[in-house]
This record gives structure tokens, C-alpha cells and sequence, in this order.
């Protein structure tokens, strides 16, 4: 049959009318539909039953205790755990981005061995038998040579069972070199060791303290714990508490303070002194607690009424002497005061005069082992583990001089001087250290000088990181052996920073290992035992947990069972039992030492002509400038006048940018006697004429992409200086020069 | 075994019929006027022919593809055994979530050794009991994600039965083939067996308006009658479209479309 | 007759310290995507997000406030005509009478963004690429709340998910009314100065019920007519200023006078 034009036309129509009477158009509409609005590449995560697990954080030094919510076998969400002695229920945006680092992308995910260049990037992935071995064979070489000294280790800190059988395991090779991370910590517990005679953490009653007067510290920019302190912030202002917050830029805890006292950068110590002068001078001291506890307080006064007068003090600090004096009758006058220092995070160890010149402000007060005042905190310490015994080669190890020169004659008083590391390790010559442990630390990235420590550590033959994340220290490393990362591992966490009761947690495993990782202590006890003799005879145990459930004894239980413990029994004891001076009193001045409290002004690094600026660092709250770097989350709240693009901004007074010639977002060179980076101009009236401020935690040239390369580390621009008293690192910021790029 | 195609196929060429029926009795009439025939009609009838063909019953069964479930499940076998009726394996947990399919946990309670002779079973345990892994069951009745949906509201809350969503799926001796639509991915449950998406039963279909033939219905908050533009638009075209029905009264929790809020079913 | 419920927030200026714990606490709750540069925040997907003011004073006077602004879920001047609502061509934007929550349902929304235009709290995003993870990453996303895909506008729900888990286990438990401590959106939880405080605005027991009557106490761009269920309370005068646009020598109105409005 002849298909003509009309048969085929009636045929489309046809197949057009039925089409429109079948259901087809109308399904398929709606299909393509539902697939537009549902693409298949958007994750649809999968729904299960809510469990939550109790843990504790252990990302900054503030450990909080954490509910974890999971679904089946996955973690969903941090939240704070309600009833925790630290953080009751709140937490702060690390811990909230924990799993971030758990799941994400800079998690080292297997042993690797370097091959090529140090620093290069280029691994090969080993077996834990064989990363093992490697360690095992590198230290006992060294021993076998009688070189057990050489080498180092470095910790975040030295408190709890895994920095204890780090240190317990240096001590039984025969090294001295165990170093920590320094913090303010350092030169708190010196205070307390020289003016009450306890070298222990410093506890604050914040939470009863009604006139609060902080040298600088970030009460709310991340000192001490944290979400404890944000707490105790806001219990001040629903209580009628009082903050005065001393330092040269407008943070965010010198917005949210009662008074901002905008001093000259370098000088609170200057100011404390001031302030003392004031009130002994009017007699505006607790007479009961000066009068009955205390010696040395006619030196004080000798001193204070000598050379610190409202004049002069106004001089060295450009705060007007009306406002010092009554600053000083303000703190007197109130019920409860507190001082307290340590610049910003407190990441510095920072001048122990600063420190003594505050503390004095306390005792003044009477506010020792009073509500609302501070403590010599000493942790019932749980460790009690027998005493190592060492073969020949490690006593011989211990005797000598540590190479940070800590507990020397020249710096007898300093336990670990990590800030001279670098300087002792001289490029060129043999290195000092022929191998380096790193653990719970990033030295490459957080020690002023960062590119000099990078040096250093580039001449150490064999560098070992136990890190959980391909951080800087890592990346340079010469064998990576990754620790779970907290949410995986067991490990006891101690009282943080600044707590007045003893609080014991415990972290442990929320979810199983996500990669071939293991616990950091577990390879401790592995590679002492395989070292054999008197190192393996110094850790008994066949594993890490046995290790912390014998340690912890009857505690274990309670810990597994509420996450944490704590002591509410512990009191301040007395002023007559309080002190373990000589004399058994607090001591304002010690007469055998000749040390008496005093302002001795730091000197930074630059010349004046050269650099005519001072920078300083600050910490913001969003941005982590220790061992974590920022997760993705934290990065995105950093402000646009913080971040733009790769560019990081300094903050100018617009006064000092005008004479400067540089406009709001202008591209500049910053040079420091240190290094020099580009920036971004950002006029804040918020800071000193004068000064620069860069925030700490950018920079970074590890960790992911939504944090490297962007913005400049400042470390890299500024170098430690010593304080000359304790060796520690007091550099407070650096002379720069800001040029139009 | 009888599949929900027969059903359609049952169906299908009857109202194909019908249709046909209504089309070539208005073309008669068509053709009487014109005083034309022949070829014309008998080509447009093809057309015709070959597009219902196509439209409903050979799209129909390319559009979904055919999926077995990896374990042939006898409901009515475990139902006999178990105390608690469905909810003796899909149970609420106290939290008021609702568990769903149950899980290797579960099963493993009884399962985990062979208990008869069903090759299913010795199938199920010694592939997935042995091998600890959770069994990929085809869930007939999974919706997008974009849709929350409460059991609690509606068993707890409501009383409703199981089977006024699920059906008798209680009375199934063996697993029935899961059909997988080729574009959504999702089941043809979700649309209906019926692919003119007609429905018999309440439990047929599981589409959006199916839940708001019930959530238009339960309001539960008295509000004025504010009316948004949308509303008012929405009012408008109903009155034209359908002069018969009532237009919304004004009450509702939703402002946009005096039903139920949107928040209710979505997420 | 009891008053509905209406869901809102008061936030405490005076205790927030800008720490963005809120904004993490939200970003992690809800799916918030992220993505290699976030610096512009006009592109940077934040339900919450807190804003710095400065009282704009030369050094040493200046002042600095911050604040946290979720979606102001506007019951508009009759309610119902919230700003986003009325705009929206696809009903995709919704008020809802019971809870008095402004709902996003992302696979409604066509993506024209009239509704982003038409919030003057700028609390609207727009999803601009595919979120994308890395890998591995989307191990945790919450099952509760669904990622959205690009193309579609997105914004703080409230936990409405929160409200509806709660509800799931009032019905376990034979009940229909929520407690206070059973739906908490997670910012308010997270916070760790305590200063979001989230509850019924109508409900006299409710801690939100007493703080929105505080004398400090204000609202965003009130004079608009959005009528936000969010109160910011603050002692400083310059900032329950900054809280609308005054000229310059206009003075802020006594709080009764914008009552009556």
C-alpha cells in the first residue's frame, strides 16, 4: 500500500492522539521531575538509630567533655556534655568541627616512610611492623654508640599517661632532651614555685571573682579553658562582675569588658607595678593577709613607691595617671579581685616579671586561697608508676646538660626551653640531635622563628611524627607513625589550665579507627619492648589500655562510667598551711636571691629606624594557631576583614595608615627584622596608633585546602626572645615596617 | 506469582479500549461530514493504536527496571512466630524514632543458626548471618529525602493501622519484585501499580497529594483569613477551574496554601 | 483562648562574645556546605551568622558588639506576610500558623531568589555550586536534615527537625505539648555563653516570654513592619541604636510607641 502525505499526517495524529491519552507524558513530566529536584548526586545520608557516646575533648587545652551523636556506626555531631565540670553543656566551634578532622582529608591515613627530599612530599606507605622496626633500628644504633642524648622528643604537654611514658621512655633510653610546647604555663608555675613555693598549675576561682582585671588576657579569645571562660564571662555579666581588660588593641575581650585600658604594648608589667604602688602607697592592701603572711613586703614597697609612681608609670605605659590611680583604688575596693596575665591564648611563656609584677596585685589583695582569687593547684597526680631503672648507657645519657639549656646554671629555674632549640641546632655542624620524636605538637608551624625551626629540624637526620594529621612537622618529617585521633583512642585527660578543683576525664573511642592508625601509646610500649633490657623492663604493661586502667586504679571505673571525675573535696588550705617558702609565707621578695618584683621592659627584636612600627600578634577565637589547625567550618566563620581571598589583613590605626599612605584594603608589604609577607591593610580604630596587629593561626602550608596558603604564619614572622631571668620565650611582638606593595 | 504488572496489563488495554472507543466514534462522525475516507482513517487509527500500545503497556514496563530482593521474605510465616504483629520487627524505638526495616541485630536473634530447611533462610544466614553483613533490602515504600515522615504521628498519634499505608503486605508468603523507576530511582510503589496512577486503595499510592488528601483534612489551628497573593491566586484559579468546589475557608496552618504547613511532611 | 505558639529567639548581646560556636553548631547540624574560599560572604552559605558592629568612634572610644543573626522567621505586619512568604511564586517559602516558623522546602524552590531580595535581614542563601565533600567527609552529615542541591535558596529552619524528633517522642509518650528543654535549635544548645535563649514568645513559662520584656530589649529593623520573632538584648545604648536605620539626629523611639505601630 502507498503511504501518501495524508496517510502519514493521520498517522502522527494519531500516534499524537493516543499519546496524549496514555499516561505516559504526564508520568514521565513528573518523573523528570522528581529527578531534577532529587539529583543523584546529592548525598542522601542514610538514617539509623541515635546513640550518643560521653568522651572529652582534647583538641586545645581547655578539655571539655563531649556527647557525641551518632547514627548506627557514624558520628554526626559534637555537642557539649551536660554536667561536665569544665564546660557544663557548652562547646566552642573546634569542638564542634571535631569530626571534620575525623572524616576529613588531612588525616595521615597509614605509616609513611619519606622518600626523596625532605620536605617534598613523597611517601611510601609501610607497614606498622616495618615503621616499627625503622624507629627500633634508628634508636638503637644510636644507643649502641653511647649516643643516647641526641635525642629529642617534643610534646604538647607533660601532663597525663601518654606524655608521661614519652618522657618515662626518653628517661629509660637515656635522654634528657624531652621538651614540651611552651604556654604561659611556664612562667605561672614559676611564680608560684618563687613567691608560694609549689610549682603547680595555677587554679582561678573565676566563677566567684567579681572585679576581674586581665593583663591582656583573651578571656574570651581562648585562654585558658575555653568554654569554662565563657562561661564565667557571662555569669559576670548577669552578676554584675566587672572586667578591665589592659592591652594595646580592642579584642573581642576588650569590647566585651567594662573598661579597656589601651596600653602601650609591652608595658602591663609596668602597670601591675603602678597599680601596686597606688595601693600600698594609700594603704588600700588586705593588712591581715600582708601583714601575717607574707615576707618581703617592705622591699615592695621600697620598691613600688621608689620607681613606680602614677608619673612614671604613665610615661612608660600612655595611660593617664588619673586612670591608673583609680584603677588601683577600684581593684583594691572590691570584694573579690582577680589579676591575671598571659597575652591572648596564653601561647607564649611570656616575662616572668610581667608575671611576678600581677601576682603581686593578688597577694595585695589577700585573694590566695580565697574565693574568688587563685590557687596553687596542685594535681593529686594518679601516676605513680615505679621508678625507671636505667642500664649504664641511659644513666649515662641522663648526665648530660639538656640542649635547650633548661635546668642549667645559667637557666636553672626553666624545665624546657623548646624556643632554643633552633639556635642550638647550628646549621652547617653535626647536628646536636640525630633524631627528634614529635608528638601532640607542630613545632614547624607554631614556635616563633617557625622558619628557622624548620632549618633546625631539616639538619636533624631522623625526625619521627606521631601525628594524626599531615601537619607541617609531618609533612617535614622523616617517618610519620599516625595516632588515632582523640575520638578513636582511650587516653585520661587532666584538669585543664586555670580550674581551682581537680577534674580527671576520659576520652575514648567513639568510633572505630577509621584508618590504619594506632594508639600512639600503644607504639611506645611496642618500640621500648622491642629495644629490650632495662627500656623494655620499664613499661610492663602488654598494651596502652592496661597501662591506663592500671594507672588509673578505681578511678577507671568511674571515668567509663560518667566520662569524668572530679574532686569537689579539694579546698585551699589555710594561709598559715598555704605556703612551702623557706619561710612558710608568701614571699614578695626573696632576700637570698635578691629578687624583688620588678618592670624589666623586654626588648623586641628591630631597630626603630629601620622598622617603625611594632607589630603585635592577636588570637581570634575562630582561628586555632597551635597543633589543630582550623577545619573547614572554623575557616568560614574567619571575618572578611580577617581572610579575603589567599590575602590575610594587618590592622592599622587610620591614623597611623594615613601618614602611611595606605587605604582601607590596599595591598602592603610587611618586613620584620624576621621576614616579610603581603597583607591587606584593614583600618580598625580598635588598636594603638602605632602598632600593626596579624592574627595567629594563618599561614599554614599543610593541613587542607581550605586552609593552607592563606594569609602568613605569623612565627615566620617574629623570632623568640629570651627572657634573661628563665630563658623563656617573652617576645611580645617585633619592630615592622609597612610598605605600599 | 502475581506481580503488580498483571495488574496493569489487566487494566491497561481495557481503558485503552475505552478510549479507543471515544476516539474513532467522534472520527465516524468526522469522516460522515467530510463524506471522505479510506486511507486516512485507517492510518490515523494505526497511530493511534501503536501510541496507546506504547503509552500504556511497552513504556510502562521499559520505564521500571526489575529487581528481585536478595532474600525471598515470607511475612505471613515469621508474623505466626512473633508476639508483637508488625511491630515485633519494625518497632519504635523510645526515642519515637522508628526502626523500619530490621537489621542484621535483629534477625541475628533467631537466625543465628539455619533454623528449617527454607533455602532462603540457609541462603540468608550463611551469605549475610555468616558473613556479618547487613542484607540490601529493596524498600518498596522508601520516599526522597527531601520527605520527613513521623510513624510516630501517625501510629502513635493518629492510630492509624500499618495497613492503611503499607497494604497487606503482612499477608505476602513471598517477597513480590521490586520494580525501580529508570529516571527517579525510586519504587513504583511511590507512584502506584496503576500507571494512570488511578488508586483503589488507600495504601496504593504514596505520593505528595496522598498524604495531603489526609493533612487537608486535619487542620488544626483556627487562623483569620489572611490571604497571601499566592492564595488568593491559588483561590482563583480553583474557583475557575472547578466552580463546584469550595474554596479554602481561611483555615490551616500553612499561610500559603490553608493546608497543613509544608514543614509537616518536608525536611 | 491560649495564645498559639510561636517559636523565637532572645539573644543576649551583653553575654555573646562573637566566638561563632553558634554558626559551627549550625553549620554542623544542618548539612551547611563549605568550600575552598569563603571570604565572600556574600556567596558563604551561613543560616547563622554573626556580624561585628563597631559604634564607629576614633581610638580610644571605639566599641565593638557582635551579633548573631539566624533567620528573623517574620510574622510580618498581619501575620503571615512575612517579607520571603508572600514573594515566594512556588510556595516553596511558607509561615506556618501553628509554630509561626518560616519554612524552606529546597525541592519546591526554583531558585529565582525574589524571596532573598525581598528579606531585609539578608538570612536568604542561594546555593551557587553542588555542595560537594571531600571525601569521606560525608560520614557525618545528619540524616534529619537533607543537603540541599544548587540551584535552590536555603535558610535557618530552626531545627525544625529538632521540633519534629521532639514530637516524635511526645507521642510515644501520649503527650501533643512539647516541653521548654525538648525542642532547643542547636545554637541555642551549643552557645557557650548562654546567651541564645529559644522558647514559645507566647507562653508565659517560657524564659524567652520574660527576657523579650526586658528594657533593653529590641528587634531588628523594627520599623519595617517585619515583626522577627528574634530579641537582642543590650545594655549599650549605641547598639540598640545600630538595630534600625535613625538619621542622624532622629532619636530612637520609646519601645511603647513601636509597640502600637
Amino acid at each position: 500500500m502507498k503511504v501518501d502525505r495524508r496517510s502519514f499526517l493521520s498517522f502522527l495524529i494519531g500516534g499524537a492522539a493516543g499519546t496524549a491519552l496514555s499516561p505516559m507524558p504526564w508520568k514521565l513530566t513528573d518523573d523528570s521531575a522528581i529527578w531534577t529536584q532529587m539529583w543523584p548526586w546529592t548525598p542522601v545520608p542514610e538514617d539509623g538509630e541515635i546513640n550518643h557516646v560521653n568522651s572529652t575533648c582534647t583538641l586545645c587545652p581547655g578539655r571539655c567533655g563531649i556527647t557525641v551523636l551518632k547514627i548506627d556506626n557514624r558520628a554526626i555531631k559534637i555537642e557539649g556534655m551536660k554536667g561536665h565540670p569544665v564546660n557544663d553543656g557548652g562547646i566552642c566551634l573546634l569542638g564542634l568541627s571535631g569530626l571534620q578532622l575525623l572524616y576529613g582529608p588531612t588525616r595521615v591515613k597509614t605509616p609513611l616512610k619519606r622518600v626523596g627530599a625532605k620536605g617534598a612530599g613523597h611517601w611510601e606507605k609501610i607497614s606498622w611492623d616495618e615503621a616499627v622496626a625503622e624507629v627500633v633500628k634508628q634508636l638503637g644504633d644510636l644507643r649502641a654508640r653511647g649516643q643516647s642524648h641526641l635525642v629529642g622528643l617534643i610534646t604538647g604537654s607533660d601532663r597525663g599517661t601518654v606524655p608521661q611514658l614519652f618522657t618515662r621512655f626518653m628517661t629509660a633510653y637515656g635522654s634528657p632532651n624531652s621538651m614540651r610546647t611552651p604556654s604561659m604555663l611556664d612562667s605561672y608555675e614559676l611564680t608560684l614555685q618563687l613567691t608560694q613555693g609549689t610549682r603547680a598549675l595555677p587554679g582561678f576561682d573565676f566563677e566567684n571573682a567579681d572585679f576581674i582585671l586581665s593583663f591582656g588576657s583573651g578571656i574570651i579569645d581562648g585562654w585558658g579553658s575555653p568554654v569554662r571562660m565563657f562561661k564565667a564571662h557571662s555569669s559576670w555579666r548577669s552578676g554584675g562582675g566587672k572586667v578591665i581588660q589592659v592591652e594595646p588593641r580592642l579584642s573581642r575581650t576588650a569590647a566585651k569588658s567594662d573598661r579597656w585600658i589601651p596600653v602601650k604594648p609591652g608595658t602591663e608589667g609596668a602597670l601591675a607595678l603602678g597599680l601596686a604602688h597606688v595601693i600600698v602607697k594609700e594603704s588600700l592592701y588586705n593588712a591581715d593577709f600582708v601583714d601575717n603572711y607574707t615576707v618581703g613586703f617592705e622591699d615592695l614597697q621600697r620598691l613600688v613607691l621608689d620607681k613606680y609612681s602614677p608619673e612614671s608609670v604613665a610615661a612608660i605605659t600612655a595611660i593617664d595617671q588619673k586612670d591608673i590611680v583609680a584603677l588601683a583604688r577600684d581593684f583594691a575596693a572590691a570584694s573579690k579581685p582577680l589579676a591575671i596575665c598571659g597575652r591572648g591564648r596564653g601561647t607564649v611563656s611570656g616575662s616572668l616579671d610581667e608575671f611576678m609584677a600581677v601576682h603581686v596585685l593578688n597577694a595585695l589583695a589577700g585573694n590566695i586561697n580565697q574565693k574568688g582569687g587563685i590557687r596553687a593547684f596542685s594535681e593529686i597526680d594518679y601516676i605513680n608508676w615505679p621508678q625507671v631503672q636505667k642500664d649504664a648507657v641511659a644513666a649515662a645519657g641522663m648526665q648530660h646538660e639538656r640542649l635547650d639549656g633548661a635546668g642549667s646554671k645559667k637557666y636553672p629555674d626553666a624545665r624546657s626551653l623548646l624556643n632554643r632549640l633552633p639556635a642550638a641546632v647550628r646549621p652547617g655542624a653535626e647536628s646536636p640531635l640525630q633524631a627528634l620524636l614529635v608528638t601532640d605538637a607542630n613545632p614547624l608551624y607554631t614556635m616563633p622563628g617557625s622558619t628557622a625551626v624548620k632549618k633546625a629540624m631539616a639538619d636533624i637526620p631522623f625526625v619521627v611524627s606521631f601525628s594524626s594529621f599531615m601537619d607541617e612537622t609531618a609533612q617535614n618529617a622523616d617517618l610519620i607513625l599516625p595516632n588515632h585521633i582523640y575520638l578513636e583512642r582511650y587516653e585520661d585527660v587532666p584538669t585543664p589550665f586555670g580550674l581551682q578543683q581537680p577534674v580527671t576525664s576520659l576520652a575514648r573511642p567513639v568510633v572505630e579507627p577509621q584508618f590504619n592508625t594506632q594508639h600512639v601509646g600503644d607504639i611506645v610500649i611496642r618500640i621500648a619492648k622491642a629495644l629490650g633490657g632495662s627500656i623494655a623492663g620499664a613499661f610492663p604493661w602488654d598494651g596502652y589500655q592496661t597501662c591506663l586502667k592500671e594507672t588509673l586504679g578505681h578511678k577507671w571505673e568511674t571515668l567509663m562510667a560518667k566520662g569524668f571525675r572530679l574532686d569537689n573535696n579539694y579546698g585551699a588550705p589555710a594561709w598559715q598551711m598555704s605556703f612551702n617558702t623557706p619561710s612558710g609565707k608568701f614571699e614578695f621578695a626573696n632576700k637570698e636571691t635578691g629578687r624583688v618584683p620588678q618592670y624589666t621592659p623586654i626588648k623586641i627584636e628591630g631597630d626603630k629606624k629601620l622598622y617603625p612600627l611594632v607589630l603585635i600578634p592577636y588570637d581570634s577565637f575562630r582561628l586555632f594557631s597551635g597543633y589543630i589547625g582550623d577545619p573547614p567550618f572554623a575557616v568560614k566563620t574567619v571575618e572578611d576583614t580577617v581572610i579575603k581571598g589567599q590575602d590575610v589583613f594587618v590592622e592599622l590605626n587610620p591614623e597611623t595608615a594615613r601618614a602611611l599612605r595606605l587605604r582601607e584594603g590596599q595591598h602592603a608589604i610587611l618586613s620584620t627584622p624576621r621576614g616579610q609577607a603581603k597583607v591587606k591593610v584593614h583600618w580598625f580604630d580598635g588598636i594603638r596608633p602605632g602598632v600593626v596587629a596579624l592574627p595567629r593561626g594563618l599561614g599554614h602550608t599543610a593541613y587542607d585546602k581550605y586552609l593552607a596558603e592563606k594569609g602568613v604564619n605569623f612565627n615566620e614572622l617574629i623570632g623568640p626572645v629570651e627572657d634573661p631571668e628563665t630563658g623563656y620565650d617573652a617576645a611580645w611582638g617585633i619592630m615592622a615596617k609597612l610598605s605600599k606593595a | 506469582m502475581s506481580t503488580s504488572d498483571d495488574n496493569a496489563k489487566e487494566i491497561s488495554p481495557e481503558a485503552a479500549g475505552e478510549d479507543a472507543k471515544a476516539s474513532s466514534s467522534e472520527i465516524k462522525n468526522k469522516e460522515q461530514g467530510n463524506g471522505s475516507g479510506g486511507p486516512g482513517t485507517l492510518f490515523f487509527m494505526l497511530g493511534l493504536a501503536v501510541s496507546l500500545i506504547l503509552g500504556w503497556v511497552i513504556s510502562p514496563e521499559l520505564l521500571y527496571s526489575q529487581k528481585k530482593q536478595p532474600i525471598d521474605y515470607n511475612h505471613v510465616l515469621h508474623l505466626d512466630l512473633v508476639e508483637d504483629e508488625c511491630e515485633s520487627c519494625h518497632f519504635f524505638r523510645a526515642d519515637g524514632t522508628f526502626s523500619g526495616v530490621p537489621k542484621m541485630e535483629q534477625c541475628i536473634d533467631c537466625h543465628e543458626e539455619v533454623q528449617g530447611e527454607d533455602p532462603e533462610e540457609i541462603k540468608f544466614v550463611e551469605e549475610y548471618v555468616a558473613k556479618e553483613r547487613e542484607v540490601p533490602w529493596l524498600v518498596y515504600s522508601r520516599q526522597p529525602d527531601s520527605v520527613f515522615f513521623s510513624h510516630a504521628a501517625h501510629v502513635k498519634g493518629a492510630e492509624m493501622e500499618c495497613v492503611a499505608c503499607h497494604g497487606p503486605i503482612g499477608e505476602s508468603e513471598t517477597s513480590r519484585v521490586y520494580e525501580e523507576n529508570r529516571i527517579t530511582g525510586y519504587s513504583r510503589d511511590i507512584w502506584g501499580k496503576n500507571i494512570a496512577g488511578f488508586k483503589k486503595n488507600s495504601w496504593d499510592r504514596m505520593k505528595m497529594d496522598d498524604c495531603a488528601e489526609c493533612h487537608q483534612k486535619t487542620f488544626t489551628v483556627q487562623r483569620t483569613d489572611v490571604k497571601t497573593p499566592i492564595n488568593r491566586l491559588i483561590d482563583n484559579i480553583i474557583a475557575v477551574a472547578f466552580p463546584g468546589m469550595e474554596v479554602s475557608a481561611g483555615i490551616g496552618d500553612s499561610v500559603q496554601t490553608q493546608r497543613d504547613g509544608c514543614f509537616v511532611c518536608h525536611k | 483562648m491560649k495564645k498559639p505558639t510561636r517559636y523565637g529567639m532572645v539573644i543576649d548581646l551583653d553575654k555573646c562574645t562573637g566566638c561563632a560556636s553558634c554558626m559551627v553548631a549550625c553549620m554542623a547540624e544542618n548539612n551547611v556546605p563549605f568550600r575552598e574560599d569563603e571570604s565572600d560572604k556574600l556567596l558563604s552559605l551561613t543560616w547563622m551568622r554573626v556580624y561585628k558592629l563597631t559604634n564607629g568612634k576614633p581610638f580610644p572610644e571605639t566599641d565593638v558588639c557582635y551579633l548573631p543573626r539566624p533567620c528573623m522567621h517574620c510574622g510580618g505586619q498581619v501575620e503571615g506576610y512575612s517579607p520571603c512568604v508572600v514573594v515566594c511564586p512556588t510556595i516553596a517559602t511558607d509561615y506556618s500558623m501553628k509554630t509561626g516558623i518560616v519554612s524552606q522546602i529546597y525541592n519546591r524552590c526554583i531558585g529565582c531568589r525574589y524571596c532573598m531580595a525581598a528579606c531585609p535581614y539578608h538570612a536568604r542563601y542561594f546555593n551557587w555550586w553542588d555542595p560537594v565533600w571531600p571525601d569521606g567527609m560525608e560520614k557525618y552529615l545528619n540524616p534529619k536534615v537533607s543537603p540541599r542541591m544548587r540551584g535552590v535558596v536555603e535558610k535557618c529552619s530552626f531545627c525544625f527537625h529538632r521540633y519534629q524528633l521532639a514530637k516524635e517522642k511526645a507521642y510515644m509518650e501520649g503527650r501533643r505539648e512539647l516541653k521548654e528543654d525538648e525542642y532547643q535549635t542547636s545554637c541555642t544548645q551549643a552557645c557557650p555563653a548562654g546567651a541564645i535563649t529559644f522558647g514559645d514568645l507566647n507562653n508565659p513559662k517560657h524564659a524567652v516570654y520574660k527576657y523579650k520584656k526586658s528594657p533593653n530589649a529590641f528587634r531588628l529593623l523594627e520599623r519595617l513592619g517585619t515583626n522577627p520573632k528574634i530579641y537582642y538584648i543590650s545594655s549599650r545604648a549605641w547598639v540598640r541604636r545600630s538595630g534600625d536605620n535613625y538619621l542622624k539626629n532622629e532619636s530612637k523611639p520609646e519601645k511603647a510607641v513601636l509597640r502600637a505601630t
